[in-house]
This record gives C-alpha cells, sequence and structure tokens, in this order.
C-alpha cells in the first residue's frame, strides 16, 4: 500500500531546497462518520443526486518517513473533501496544502502557451498524419499557433488537426490532491491518522412499524440509512452515524473543485459566440475526465445494479457522544461511491402505546387525526433515543399486510412523549354548533364527535389555557391540563356519539 | 524528421512556465484583498523603452500599481486585457492580406492563395485575386496571418512605457493590490468533557484564485479588515444569535503589531500555487479549562407543542492564564471528542470574530438530544391601570438603579396592560445533573417604554440587557424542573 515513491530535489528559481516527498496511495483503516443534513427537515427525504449532509472521514495511514523535513501526499481522500477541516495526528504538521489546479485539456493549453507542442494534421484523402512543431501563441480563449507559414487558429476549420503535448506539467494532477509538510523529524515509520469533513454523504432514520390486532402495541423496527455521492469507495471502513443536530457554519465550502473543459469552436468565427452557449466538448482528446462526467458514469451503472445494499441481520449500536447519539456499525462495512446502504439500529417488538382520535382546536376544529401515542421508557418496551426520521406504519388485516399510514418523528429523548400522527379518520367525525344560549361577548359551542367504527374509540378534544382572543370556559366534560392546553378525553362506545358544551368569551 | 529531432530537447525540461516573477512578497488581508511586491532585475536600454510584466496576478488592479527603480520615469502604463483567440485574431484583420490554405478533400493537394478580409459580420467575406468568397467556418480551408496584432495577447498583461536615462540592468519593485486571495483562521479544538478541558490548535488557511502562482514568496498575514471602497462598511454577525458569555477581553497577545492590525508572517518562503489551499500552523495550545453549557433562547410569547432541544455550548477563554494567550483571528473553530473508542468525532462548529486576548468565549456546537426545554404560554390576560399599579413593586431595576423610563414623558402613557405567565418546562435525559441557561427575550419590545414587572418568577433570574432576561435553571439527571414566570408588560 505504501510506497517511497522519489526523493526530489526541488529547485525553486535559484533557491534549492532538499525536500523528501513521500506518497501514502490508499488508508489501511478508515473510518466514516454519517451526519444528517441539519437543514432538511424531519420528513424530507434523501437527495441522492444533491446530498446536503456531510460526513467525518478518519483514516489511519502508515508511512516510513526519512528524516528531516518531508511532505507527505494523501492519495484517495473523499473528493468533497473541506480541506480547512483536516487534521492530523502522530507527526508534526507545519503546513498543509490542497492542490486543485487540475489536469485537463483546458489547464495543459495555459500551461503550454507561449511553447512549443506538435501539431498534428490528418490528410482528408490519404488518412496519413502530419506533424510539425509549433508556438501556442494564444491563451485558453480560443487556440492559435504559430508555425513556419505562419500564424494560424486551431480547431476552426473543417479541417481536422489536433495538438501533441509533450508531457503533463507538474503541478497539476487528476484528482485535487492533499498534502502536509512535517516540521523537521528523525524519520522512521509512522502511524498517522488524518481526520477531515467531507461533504456529499447524509443519513436518517427509516422507521417501520406494524400494529398489533388490537393496535394497543408496536412492532417497531428502524433502519439507519446512509447515502455517499462521493467519488471514494471506503472499503471496510468502521461506519458510524451521529444523531442531533450538529451546528455548521456557513462557509464557502465549495463542493469538488472541477476541471474547466475547453471548447475548442468557441471565439473562432464571429457569430459562433452567440450559437454556442453550451460548451459542447469533443470526445477525441481527453486527458482526465472532469470529475462530473465520472459521477455521471458511476452513477448510470449504479443504478443498473442492485445500488441499495440491505444488512439487517446484525445492528448498529448506541453511544453516547457529548450531547449527541453516535451509532456505530459493529462490523466493517464498504461505504461504497454513490450508493445507499441500511442496517437496523432499532429492534422493539412491543412499544406499548394507545390508538386515539384527536381535533385540536386551530381556528375552529378540524377533521380528527389518527394518531399513536406512546411514552418512550422501558416500561412501555422503549425507552431508547429515537432519532429524527419518517415512520411508515402497517398492520395485518387477515392474510395481507396493509399500509396504515405515514408519520415523522423529531428527534426524541427519553422519557418524552411521541405522537405518531398518521392520517386522518374518515370513520370518527366532529361537528361543531352553536349551543344554546349567548351574552355580550360570549357565545356557548357545542361539539359532537360520531364514532362509525364497529370498536369504541379513544378521543381527545384540545383547547388552548391562553389564547389570544378567545376565552374557553365552562365545560361541560371532565377536562385534562397539558403543558398549554386543556383536553377533553373520551370514550366514544363503538357506533355512538360523545358530546361536549362550553363557552368561548371573546377577550378585548 | 525535423520535428523527431526537437523532440528530446522539447520534453528535457519539465514544462510549467518558468516565471517571470522575481523577488517576491505577498501580504494577504482577510477580506480578499493582496498587496503583492515583486523586485524583479530587469535590463532596460536607454531612452524610450516598453517593460512588460507577465507573471502578475491575473486580477491585478491595474490602477493600484507602483513601479519604484532608478534612472527611469514612466512615460505610460497599459493593461492590456484584450486576449488572443481566433475570433480576436479575424476581426483584427480585417483589410489585411492574409494567406488562405485550401485543401481538396477528394486528392489532398494543398493550394496557398493571398487574399485580403473585406468584412466578419456573421460571416466572413474575403477577396481572392479579383473574386470575392465567403468562408464557412466547415470548409476545408485554413486562414494563415502574417501576424499578431501587438495589443491581442494570450494572457492580461502589464506594460510600462519607460524613459531610460541610463542602460543597463537594476531592480525595479513592482507593486499592487489584486483580489483573489485572502485568508482566515481554523480552529480545531479537541474538547475532553470529563476534564474540562480543549486542545486548541490554529491553523492559517489561505487561499489562492488570482490565477497566478507566486512563487517562493515572503508572506506576510494582516488579522483585521483594512477599509476597502470596493466593499463597502463590513457588519459582524454578533449579539443576537450568539449563545450568551461572549466577553472581548483587553489582554494584548505576543504577536507582531502593525498599526490596529496584528501580524501573522509565515516563516520561510513559501510558494501560493494558483487553486491552491495553503494552512500553516500558529497556535498550539493544550489543556486549556473549558465547559459545556446549555442554553435555550425563547421569544416573546413564543410557545411550542413539542419539547426543543437546548443548544449545546462550549465556554473557554483565550486568557494568557488559561493557556492559549493570544488574540484570535476571525474564522471557524471545529469541536471534535473522542468517542468511546478513543476515534476523534466531530460535533459541531461556530465562527468567531476577530477576538482580542484575554476574551470570554462561548460558542454554540449543536442542539442537545437529551436536555429539551418546553416554553408554554399559561395565562395571557388584559389588567386594568390600576391593577398594573398595584405591581409596580415588581420593577425591574437595572444595576445603576434607574427603572430606566426612557422620556416616557414625550410619549403617550399605554392604557391597556398584560400579564402574561409562562411556564419553560425543562427536561434532562441524561445521567447526569445538567445547568440550562434559559433565555426569554423580547422585553424589550418598545424601545422607548422601559418598565417591565415580573412579580413572579420560581427561579431568580438576571435581567441581563433590557431585552432579555435568564434564569440558570438546575436539572436532576433523568429529570425534569419547571421554571414559571409571570410578565407584566403594557405589550
Amino acid at each position: 500500500m505504501i510506497r517511497w515513491l522519489c526523493l526530489l530535489l526541488m529547485a525553486w528559481s535559484g533557491v534549492a531546497m532538499a525536500q523528501s516527498l513521500v506518497t501514502s496511495s490508499a488508508p489501511d483503516k478508515v473510518g466514516v462518520t454519517i451526519y444528517r443534513d441539519p437543514n432538511r427537515s424531519v420528513d424530507g427525504a434523501l437527495d441522492l443526486e444533491n446530498l446536503q449532509g456531510f460526513a467525518l472521514i478518519s483514516e489511519t495511514r502508515i508511512v516510513d518517513l526519512p528524516p528531516g523535513v518531508v511532505t507527505i501526499r494523501f492519495e484517495g481522500v473523499a473528493s468533497g473533501i473541506v480541506p480547512q477541516s483536516a487534521l492530523i495526528f502522530g507527526a508534526e504538521i507545519a503546513e498543509k496544502n490542497r492542490d486543485a489546479a487540475l489536469l485537463s485539456e483546458r489547464s495543459l493549453l495555459d500551461a503550454f502557451t507561449g511553447q512549443r507542442v506538435i501539431l498534428r494534421r490528418n490528410d482528408p484523402a490519404t488518412g496519413k498524419f502530419t506533424e510539425e512543431t509549433g508556438t501556442i501563441r494564444s491563451g485558453t480563449a480560443g487556440v492559435v499557433v504559430q508555425t513556419a507559414k505562419g500564424f494560424e487558429p486551431i480547431y476552426c476549420s473543417g479541417l481536422d488537426s489536433d495538438l501533441i503535448f509533450p508531457n503533463a506539467p507538474q503541478g497539476l494532477s487528476a484528482k485535487p490532491t492533499l498534502s502536509m509538510t512535517t516540521k523537521d523529524q528523525p524519520g522512521g515509520r509512522r502511524t498517522i491518522t488524518l481526520v477531515y469533513l467531507s461533504q456529499q454523504f447524509d443519513w436518517q432514520a427509516n422507521y417501520v412499524g406494524e400494529f398489533s390486532a388490537d393496535a394497543s402495541e408496536l412492532n417497531l423496527f428502524a433502519w439507519l440509512t446512509m447515502a455517499s455521492s462521493d467519488d471514494t469507495s471506503f472499503v471496510d471502513a468502521q461506519a458510524a452515524a451521529i444523531a442531533g443536530k450538529v451546528n455548521r457554519e456557513n462557509t464557502d465550502d465549495s463542493g469538488p473543485e472541477e476541471a474547466q473543459s475547453l471548447d475548442r469552436r468557441y471565439n473562432c468565427w464571429p457569430s459562433r459566440e452567440a450559437m454556442l452557449a453550451q460548451p459542447v466538448p469533443e470526445p477525441s482528446m481527453v486527458y482526465a475526465p472532469a470529475p462530473m462526467a465520472m459521477r455521471m458514469k458511476a452513477m448510470d451503472m449504479e443504478s443498473d445494479a442492485a445500488s441499495i445494499v440491505v444488512t439487517g441481520t446484525r445492528r448498529a449500536v448506541l453511544e453516547n457522544l457529548g450531547d449527541l447519539k453516535l451509532y456505530r456499525i459493529p462490523m466493517p462495512v464498504t461505504v461504497a461511491a454513490n450508493a445507499q446502504k441500511q442496517v437496523a439500529f432499532l429492534i422493539k417488538p412491543r412499544v406499548k402505546g394507545a390508538m386515539l382520535y384527536r381535533v385540536q382546536y386551530a381556528n375552529g376544529l378540524e377533521a380528527p387525526q389518527m394518531l399513536f401515542r406512546f411514552k418512550n421508557n422501558k416500561a412501555n418496551g422503549l425507552g431508547e433515543p429515537l432519532p429524527a426520521g419518517k415512520v411508515a406504519l402497517f398492520q395485518q388485516g387477515g392474510e395481507q399486510r396493509f399500509l396504515v399510514g405515514e408519520a415523522s418523528i423529531a428527534d426524541k429523548a427519553n422519557d418524552e412523549e411521541v405522537d405518531l400522527i398518521f392520517g386522518s379518520a374518515s370513520n370518527v367525525t366532529v361537528e361543531t354548533s352553536d349551543g344554546e344560549s349567548e351574552g355580550k361577548n360570549w357565545e356557548s359551542r357545542r361539539l359532537t364527535v360520531s364514532n362509525a367504527n364497529p370498536t369504541p374509540i379513544r378521543f381527545e378534544a384540545e383547547f388552548p389555557v391562553a389564547d389570544e382572543s378567545i376565552a374557553f370556559s365552562k365545560f361541560t366534560g371532565k377536562m385534562l391540563a397539558r403543558p398549554g392546553k386543556l383536553v377533553w378525553t373520551v370514550t366514544v362506545p363503538a357506533n355512538e356519539t360523545a358530546k361536549l358544551d362550553w363557552r368561548e368569551t371573546e377577550k378585548d | 524528421m525535423r520535428a523527431i529531432i526537437l523532440l528530446p530537447l522539447l520534453f528535457a525540461a519539465p514544462v510549467l512556465a518558468q516565471s517571470a516573477q522575481g523577488d517576491v512578497s505577498v501580504t494577504i488581508y482577510n477580506n480578499n484583498l493582496a498587496l503583492v511586491q515583486d523586485v524583479r532585475q530587469t535590463t532596460l536600454s536607454a531612452g524610450k523603452t516598453i517593460v512588460e510584466f507577465p507573471d502578475v496576478s491575473a486580477q491585478i488592479r491595474a490602477e493600484t500599481v507602483t513601479l519604484i527603480g532608478a534612472d527611469f520615469g514612466i512615460v505610460e502604463q497599459n493593461f492590456d486585457y484584450d486576449l488572443l483567440s481566433p475570433n480576436a485574431l479575424l476581426k483584427k484583420a480585417v483589410g489585411q492580406m492574409v494567406t488562405i490554405t485550401t485543401t481538396n478533400p477528394a486528392t489532398g493537394a494543398k493550394t496557398n492563395e493571398r487574399a485580403k478580409i473585406l468584412a466578419v459580420n456573421g460571416g466572413v467575406v474575403v477577396q481572392i485575386g479579383g473574386r470575392i468568397e465567403t468562408l464557412s467556418e466547415y470548409a476545408t480551408n485554413q486562414i494563415v496571418y502574417d501576424s499578431i496584432p501587438p495589443n491581442l495577447r494570450a494572457r492580461p498583461t502589464l506594460s510600462v512605457t519607460l524613459d531610460v536615462a541610463r542602460a543597463g540592468t537594476r531592480p525595479l519593485a513592482l507593486s499592487y493590490l489584486t483580489p483573489g486571495m485572502g485568508w482566515n483562521a481554523d480552529y480545531v479544538a479537541l474538547f475532553d468533557e470529563a476534564a474540562g478541558k480543549i486542545d486548541v490548535q490554529g491553523w492559517i488557511t489561505l487561499t489562492n484564485s488570482t490565477g497566478t502562482t507566486f512563487t517562493n514568496a515572503r508572506t506576510l498575514l494582516v488579522a483585521g479588515d483594512v477599509g476597502t471602497l470596493q466593499q463597502g462598511p463590513r457588519n459582524y454577525q454578533r449579539g443576537m444569535s450568539n449563545p450568551r458569555g461572549n466577553n472581548a477581553g483587553t489582554e494584548t497577545g505576543s504577536r507582531e503589531r502593525v498599526g490596529d492590525f496584528y501580524v501573522y508572517p509565515i516563516d520561510g518562503r513559501t510558494s501560493i500555487a494558483n487553486a491552491q489551499t495553503k494552512q500553516v500552523s500558529f497556535l498550539d495550545a493544550a489543556g486549556v479549562p473549558a465547559r459545556k453549557g446549555y442554553e435555550f433562547r425563547n421569544g416573546w410569547m413564543g410557545a411550542s407543542d413539542e419539547a426543543q432541544s437546548a443548544a449545546s455550548v462550549l465556554k473557554f477563554s483565550n486568557a494568557k492564564a488559561g493557556g492559549i494567550g493570544d488574540a484570535l483571528p476571525a474564522g471557524t473553530v471545529r469541536v471534535y471528542m473522542r468517542d468511546a473508542r478513543g476515534q476523534s468525532q466531530f460535533i459541531g462548529e461556530s465562527s468567531i470574530p476577530h477576538t482580542p486576548g484575554g476574551s470570554a468565549l462561548a460558542l454554540k456546537t449543536g442542539d442537545a438530544f437529551d436536555v429539551k426545554v418546553q416554553p408554554v404560554m399559561v395565562k395571557r390576560e388584559a389588567i386594568t391601570v390600576d391593577q398594573w399599579e398595584r405591581y409596580a413593586q415588581y420593577r425591574i431595576v437595572r444595576k445603576n438603579g434607574n427603572v430606566e423610563s426612557v422620556e416616557t414623558v414625550t410619549y403617550s402613557v399605554p392604557k391597556t396592560f398584560y400579564l402574561t405567565q409562562m411556564r419553560y418546562i425543562v427536561t434532562n435525559a441524561k445521567p447526569v445533573p445538567v445547568k440550562v441557561d434559559v433565555v426569554q427575550a423580547g422585553l424589550n419590545s418598545w424601545w422607548w417604554w422601559r418598565d417591565l414587572r415580573i412579580p413572579e418568577e420560581s427561579i431568580k433570574g438576571e435581567q441581563v440587557s433590557a431585552d432579555e432576561r435568564v434564569w440558570e435553571v438546575p436539572v436532576a439527571a433523568n429529570g425534569k424542573t419547571e421554571l414559571t414566570v409571570t410578565y407584566v408588560t403594557p405589550w
């Protein structure tokens, strides 16, 4: 894995400075910790084309260092690396560099401006090639070459001609490269840990719940779904995911740099500029495929193959990390480029809760919601932190399994109450009507709830205790006090109705 | 054949264009601005001479160029950015003679003809001998020009016309400003919660997108923003969104200073390549005392159905006593923590402004999963002026003893007053007790009216500003604490 590449004597305009260069081509061990996009909503799906979360990559690399000041080049780092975030353990570093000048047709032209190249022309009749040397006189705004005959634009006629460059200039690389220069050190074998943030990762929790026949229990299962749209695959990685919201600053971590392409025909003819809004790359002379193109290709390949890897036998293990929750996947896994992976992190077969129908007073009473409510504690068969995510709820109906509805959970800690709101009721209806009396600034109101189900239901109506404009009083039912609310809780028998009267007084 | 003979010569030298730069010094400011000083040994001939300066920043602000040297006067200075392209060449060749090489696609035979370009308006019209032709871009003919017009350049080029009194070689000191280079600081803080300590590393991150590589340059970084006309005044996002506990200090660091700015020289000479991000270490402090806190900030009359996570705040000082003892240039602090296996994990980041030595820092790193606050409005009712007067004894008096009823005389005294009772339910699902700073903002809704009355609060609060009151709420391990506060206000 680790090779000594060479000992380079680098001379910079007269000042000679002996410096060793060591290339570490790939990590020996790698850890990938994925963070959720802090700005994605709780029920938002992963956008596989444009992942906005990020990952912390920690790579262990073993290098043999010669004594003195050494520059270590790190190859095979994630393409979405945020270079400012890189930190290193195991060596004293004086300087870190990230070179993003990429090798491309355009950068070649730029590097060879004013220098001699070979101009190869194809004879259309014989198919023979003729070569002559020329000097590039223009920059990248269009190609003009000085030959023995005079000054010629290249790529601007129907004739087939190409430029041949003698070599790839130093300092241009196929991929953005991270390198570090150590302080003066004695040399020897070192284990270096390189840690950095990388963009274009994301994860989310996906819950699958199945109600018991009487809907008093939920068989809750949760997937940790990780996705990467990075170009680098991390093989046998220690993978983990972090739950909780991490603060990110709006810094300009621009994504992976991409080589600028050269439009050969741009600037050839007076009318071409307007005609060609989109650069049209030609396939004949591709020195380095732009990262974008490579990614697109990889994605096409992925969509043919099975890109979703489902592993359910082992479970991610929970660990506290400061005020965050860390889910560690216990076995080494491969976090593949442009792929999605799912690992189970929660299996709780009997979570006790209650199904109920609810209306909330918000500008009148709306259609009742159906929800499953449980307190997240051990007594109810749960008592685990629940990271934010979507919940798909099923129920067995005869031979078949039915989707009951979808809900979402915000980050829920132990002992919190969770409401899974999964739909609006059609068999339970609520009507409000004016009551029998009214006064100067008050009126009485009545709520009638009808249950068309063949089973009794639990029903709740919530009223705010400190509404801006209306004071609620004189309830005819038994009201429970919840934070900020008064709640009428009633069991409506099968095929029956229940009524509540109250008074609404206008506040001035 | 000739090509083959030439090849070894061509291939011998690694071909990244030898830079024409001389002894380069670069001073980089925070706000995307750099001062480049470039001393070049230049041979001048006597009389009026044009000197070109290739390899200056492609984004040079030409109006800021100064040239210093002996025995010459500057006649004029030009910055040519008319770039050479086939199209520009064609347009400039109107009225001139060129050679048109036509290849017969069937035989491959080439014929050369002299032609005069008559017009280039959406197509090319040429005169060949006695006939007029139009050229199409798909035709098999090639235009060969005799020369390139002098002001068409491969790259933007600075040229100066000098009146030289004495011929010979001498140093010319070229100095100019360029955007496209900037720097900021990046900090790595490794937090050990059990020990209550952080290790802080500071890195200077400088970026070069000028399009030009500066080779072997002496580099100096200046912290602080120099005023520039093009950018307008700078606004710091201080105050509102930051957690409490950020206080500017008064210690002077040991750094070199220029005027009001701190200066960070980079040891030795360094090359700043184009499209490069370079990081140089400037601070390394271990075992700095630090602690974690929680803060929840509620807007006026803010209430929510579900409990909201409190912010986790990391607090430390950059005073000498703590171990840092240095001013911190503006940048981003990334906070890491070791997990159960000892691996570093990222727990959040926060940006800081230029921070003088001895300051207290409080950085929000993220939201706490297990520490939450649910603000609930318990009561909201209008009260009479008489009732308002009865609450006079609960006036909040600021530290100077004033109620700070700012010029109430000139404004009409409000007629309606409100009593608002809030409950803040603070829960802790961690196995250790925590303290949460609950901040209620919006207590200064009317800037001319500062007569807030708080008849009841279950924990003694502190009025930290006219707008904000804070309560330190202790919560037991796996416990819950309710804070109830009654506000009497005219809004």
